[in-house]
């Protein structure tokens, strides 16, 4: 309660300097006082008499105060922008659009960061480490309006471009097949002769990969089909399994597997039920019907400790329904490049969505607005994955270093119980912090990156309140994510307390 | 190393994905293109343009297409009179009763079938009149506690002035006649406005379908009764509507189709907020020059990016683009494939002006060195202009560019208009353009001489306090050809760097200024404003009767020939005096898909669009 009491205050007095810095900050009729139009006369006066202007700004906080306030009776007035409309209409609006755009980039970048940050901690100093490390701080110092401009010119322009004639040069296919086994290589590691070898097993295999693609003209009609499919499911089950419970729990690999060939079983009915119901509503159906066979299947392999292979079991199916999910978007592919409206030019620029398609087509519209995602996420998660991938690595190696990691191997546990359940889950308690209040950051919106991208969301209201001095849009803009940010720190300190024992909230007193 | 077996077992999952994908597939073929994709900066907001949050460029774009009218600029300035729409004409001009009438011509239609009467002509004077809202009790419109009903920005121009009574209509309910109480210069500029306002009526009796034709015909009477007898109660209804119902920013078929009701070549059928607007040809279009049938989407695009909007021009995303006229964001765009770009001008001009006086009714004093009262003041107004490196500037900082840009040698009209040759011609700019600029500051340094004998080209000693715009790169740089270029004439220019220039204008701590005029409309009496002793942009305290006699007389109703005569003559007073030279028009920059033919830019709104029934693929 006290905790409640400080923040509101908080709010409240930062919110009455802010409104005031902002006010005695620009003269919002300055555009309009020398104008030489003649109806500037009668702006102005509409303009004083809308937004208050004759009111002293102390005073005019508590108009806008005695709106806010309205909260609590439930009609919360943010007043009218400067062009008249209703500031909480457009927050509405900006809302969900910030939502979209960020969120899918801060959950790319955590997955991906921690992921990075796993491995690079596993293979400190090691050479994948140190170019890691190079290539995250790059990111990281890179500016997102540049960035942002780069990706449009080689992944959307030139891209699509190539798309026409989609025919890979063999001196790219070269390039892009050395880089991924340079990765790889580095990523999995070993003696010398083993990264040699690596190296030429990867860069051959993804040279022929990308030859057979472009042979067939695969980038004009992508698609995985079943055989495929169910290759990536066995994949899938091998990769979850060693993750989660390690390939020497043979009930849960067999359970996995099972899922794999569930996939590869139920490809038709799957793609029946898409096609002839294309909701929402039936992918998450389907997606719902896999978790529970997922959970049957490994209950029927699971003789003694249920749980872990269980939630193997429903992982499995988890990333199997993905790709197969991936597999339908790439069959929509084709016919969605042959609209008019896309024309043969499929990654855009600009934009949540194109208004020229067609949107009654459930896979057409998804489509078209992930491909509209596609470049705002790419550019969000370059720039800000770093901060995580630095941060899972200085953390997991500090937990590393502990009495408790060094008495679990004396206990004789793998290397990878020692690892997933013991350190990496004690890594999770300080990254729970730093992801909640990300979150909370995400209502404040990506400035720049919407400006770019041609995304109106809460971020380009604050710039455009910015350069009109549009006090009540500001304010607003303001208030919503400071009020977000604040309950998010309230938030982290709770969780932090649930997921750690060792602290209290309110302790110390 | 347990890792190794599953990355193994994923890598080999991806080969087997490639090897066992096939199908193979044509090239896709792109169809003829029929929509055009325009950029615009900033978001739609309103179908009404009128009010004065709605007023912007976006929005008065997207009415164009979707409302045709008596008249419209084209791409010269010059104002063409839409024929096809109807006709308009002074029907007694004398000194204090001057009439106006303007016929709808038979058969034009609102695109709900509802045929276009005299009926659709009243709504301006409601709009317009200040009188008239006072007089129908719908508030005063200078008064900020009484504010009018309609939320109109057009209240307090010429036409407000000098509008007297209602507009007469005709018998055969075609044509409007307006009256004035003194001859209106540029009067085809002061039409009545075309509104569908038996849309209106519907809308403030909550109508969600469009009328049946007899309820549009009531409806039309209806509104037309409530304006002529002054009804305020109904009036304040309809100022409801007017102000409130257009205001919209998501449109689709559940959108009331009253609002959507145009006589233009295009219709609104649908718009995402912040986003998009899209539009479709009006099948009943009878209203305005025909449509090349070319294009059956016109798609009104947001992007407050101008690299965005340049990358999405370049990806195909936009056909036609206008924005960021840099040096550099000229060269980006001319290298890219597939797309045009010309160079252009805006209706901005920038202009050099020097100081004579302190401002009509300021109590400050100017006693710098080109005051009219100091008897050196105009020879060195003379020299000072002489020298100053117009030519200079406009090969080095708009020329990048816009390459067809030149010195305009008239500040009343520019280059681009049929008029200039003339009037350029006969106002006496040939003085500050013989020559080449060594010469002429040779000739400037012989004049500076005479008041300052130790003057010389590496010793400038007249002071002179420029003020220069901030912040602004082009116009830094025009100060930094400037100064140097002006020393040479013996001037030393300290250019002072200002934000908030343009509230500053009237300090008499300036003896020079230059920044630009952007008019809207061209009106003879257009730059009257700028030069008048009393008028309200004089910034520079000029005050010459001759010169305030010669532009009076372009406040009377005249032939364009004899406007031209009086423009030049006054124009060549202000020469004389050496009071201002325009410098350049800024330059704008229009990209467009190259297979997108007859677009051509135009300076006055609405740009880009004003020709859009020529576009075609």
């Amino acid at each position: 309660m006290r905790r409640l009491g400080i923040l509101l205050v908080i709010l409240f007095g930062s919110s009455f300097i802010l409104f005031n810095l902002a006010a005695i900050s620009g003269d919002p009729l300055e555009g309009l006082r020398t104008s030489s139009e003649p109806s500037a006369k009668q702006q102005i006066i509409t303009l004083t008499r809308e937004l208050h202007l004759n009111v002293p700004p102390p005073a005019r906080y508590f108009i806008w105060l005695r709106g806010i306030l309205g909260l609590f009776v439930g009609k919360i007035d943010f007043g009218n922008a400067r062009n008249g409309q209703a500031v909480s209409g457009l927050v509405q609006h900006a809302i969900p659009v910030t939502i979209r755009l960020v969120t899918m980039a801060t959950v790319v970048a955590i997955v991906l960061g921690i992921t990075i940050g796993i491995v690079t901690a596993l293979r400190q100093y090691s050479r994948f480490d140190y170019a890691m490390t190079f290539v995250s701080f790059l990111l990281y110092s890179l500016p997102v309006f540049w960035v942002a401009v780069l990706l449009k010119q080689f992944l959307a322009i030139r891209f699509n471009t190539f798309l026409a004639n989609p025919t890979v040069p063999l001196g790219w296919i070269i390039a892009y097949s050395s880089l991924s086994g340079i990765f790889w290589a580095g990523v999995i590691s070993g003696n010398r002769k083993r990264v040699f070898q690596l190296f030429g097993i990867v860069a051959v295999g993804t040279g022929v990969l990308l030859e057979i693609l472009s042979a067939t003209k695969w980038f004009a009609d992508p698609g995985l089909g079943p055989v495929v499919l169910f290759a990536a499911g066995v994949g899938a089950a091998f990769g979850v399994t060693q993750v989660s419970v390690g390939l020497n729990n043979k009930p849960a690999l067999k359970a996995s597997l099972t899922m794999a060939v569930l996939g590869l079983i139920t490809y038709y009915p799957t793609q029946f039920a898409f096609k002839h119901s294309p909701h929402l509503t039936t992918i998450l159906g389907l997606l719902a019907i896999t978790l529970a066979l997922g959970a049957g299947v490994g209950r029927f392999f699971a003789k003694v400790d249920q749980g872990p292979i269980i939630r193997t079991a429903m992982l499995t199916g988890f990333v199997i329904s993905l790709i197969t999910l991936l597999d339908k978007l790439m069959q929509t592919w084709a016919p969605y490049m042959a609209t008019d409206a896309i024309n043969g030019r499929p990654v855009p620029t600009i934009g949540q969505a194109n208004s020229l398609l067609d949107q009654s087509d459930f896979w057409m519209s998804t489509l078209d607005t992930l491909m509209h995602l596609v470049l705002p996420t790419i550019a969000l998660t370059l720039i800000s994955f770093a901060g995580y991938v630095r941060f899972t690595r200085g953390t997991l190696l500090e937990v590393l270093n502990a009495d408790y990691i060094r008495t679990a191997r004396a206990k004789g546990l793998t290397e990878r119980t020692v690892i997933m359940r013991h350190a990496f889950r004690n890594t999770l308690i300080p990254l729970t912090t730093i992801i909640v209040v990300d979150f909370a950051g995400i209502i404040g919106g990506a400035i720049i990156t919407e400006s770019v991208f041609g995304w109106v969301g809460m971020g380009t209201l604050f710039r455009q309140a910015i350069s009109s001095f549009d006090l009540n849009l500001l304010m607003a803009v303001f208030f919503i994510t400071a009020s977000l940010s604040v309950l998010a720190n309230l938030l982290a300190d709770l969780l932090y307390s649930a997921l750690d024992p060792r602290i209290r909230v309110g302790a110390g007193k | 190393m347990k890792l190794r077996s599953s990355k193994r077992a994923l890598v080999a999952a991806v080969a087997v994905a490639g090897l066992a994908t096939t199908g193979l597939l044509s090239p896709v073929h792109a169809a003829t293109r029929s929509t055009v994709v325009v950029h615009e900066t900033n978001a739609f907001t309103s179908l009404n343009t009128g009010t004065p949050d709605t007023n912007l460029t976006t929005n008065t774009d997207i009415t164009y297409l979707t409302g045709a009218g008596f008249n419209y600029y084209d791409d010269k300035k010059a104002l063409i009179a839409n024929t096809t729409f109807g006709s308009y004409k002074v029907t007694k001009n004398k000194s204090n009763d001057f009439q106006t009438t303007w016929t709808v011509a038979p058969g034009r239609v609102w695109s709900d079938g509802t045929p276009i009467t005299a009926d659709d002509l009243m709504l301006g004077i409601v709009l317009n009149s200040s009188k008239y809202s006072i007089k129908a009790g719908l508030g005063d419109p200078n008064d900020e506690k009484n504010p009018p009903a309609f939320n109109s920005i057009s209240y307090g121009g010429t036409f407000d002035n000098h509008v007297i009574g209602l507009p007469v209509m005709s018998a055969d309910h075609q044509s409007v006649t307006l009256k004035f109480d003194a001859p209106l210069p540029n009067w085809d500029l002061y039409g009545p406005g075309v509104s569908p306002v038996h849309t209106i009526v519907a809308l403030a009796n909550g109508k969600t379908s469009l009328l049946s034709a007899a309820d549009a015909k009531a409806a039309k009477a209806a509104f037309t009764k409530a304006v002529t007898s002054y009804d305020t109660a109904t009036l304040k209804k309809y100022a409801k509507v007017w102000n409130e119902a257009y205001n919209i920013t998501k449109i689709d078929s559940s959108t009331n189709p009253n609002i959507l009701v145009g006589n233009g070549g295009f219709l609104v059928t649908s718009a995402v907020t912040d986003q998009s607007v899209t539009l479709k040809p009006n099948p009943k279009y009878n209203s305005g020059p025909k449509l090349s049938g070319g294009i059956d989407t016109v798609v009104f695009r947001f992007i407050a990016d101008g690299t965005a909007a340049s990358q999405a021009l370049s990806n195909g995303e936009i056909d036609l683009y206008q924005g960021q006229a840099t040096a550099d964001a000229v060269a980006q765009l001319k290298a890219m494939k597939g797309v045009t770009t010309v160079g252009g001008t805006s209706s901005c001009y920038e202009h050099i002006d020097l100081r004579t006086a302190a401002v009509q009714g300021s109590k400050d004093v100017y006693s710098g060195v080109f005051a009219a009262s100091s008897a050196a003041g105009k020879d060195l107004r003379t020299a000072f202009l002489l020298a100053y490196p117009r030519e200079e500037i406009v090969t080095k900082i708009v020329q990048p560019v816009n390459s067809n840009a030149v010195v305009p040698n008239s500040t009343f009209v520019m280059p681009n208009q049929s008029n200039y040759g003339y009037i350029s011609g006969a106002n006496g700019s040939s003085f500050y353009t013989a020559g080449t600029q060594a010469q002429r500051t040779a000739k400037a340094l012989a004049i500076v001489k005479k008041y300052y004998p130790t003057a010389s080209s590496s010793n400038p000693v007249v002071p002179v306090k420029l003020e220069v715009p901030s912040p602004n790169a082009r116009r830094a740089a025009e100060a930094a050809l400037v100064v140097p270029a002006l020393a040479k004439a013996g001037f030393k220019v300290d250019a002072a760097a200002t934000t908030g220039w343009s509230g500053k204008l009237d300090n008499t701590e300036w003896d020079a200024e230059f920044y630009a005029w952007c008019p809207s409309a061209v009106l003879q009496t257009g730059t009257n404003d700028n030069f008048l002793a009393s008028g309200g942009n004089n910034h520079m305290g000029w005050n010459f009767p001759a010169l305030d006699s010669a532009l009076r007389k372009l406040e009377s109703v005249k032939s364009d020939a004899v406007v031209d005569q009086y423009t030049a003559a006054a124009e060549h007073i202000v020469n004389d005096n050496a009071l201002t030279l325009a410098i350049f028009q800024h330059p704008a920059v229009t990209s467009y898909n190259s297979t997108l033919k007859n677009v051509k830019p135009a300076p006055l709104s609405p740009t880009l669009v004003w020709n859009y029934w020529e576009w075609t693929y």
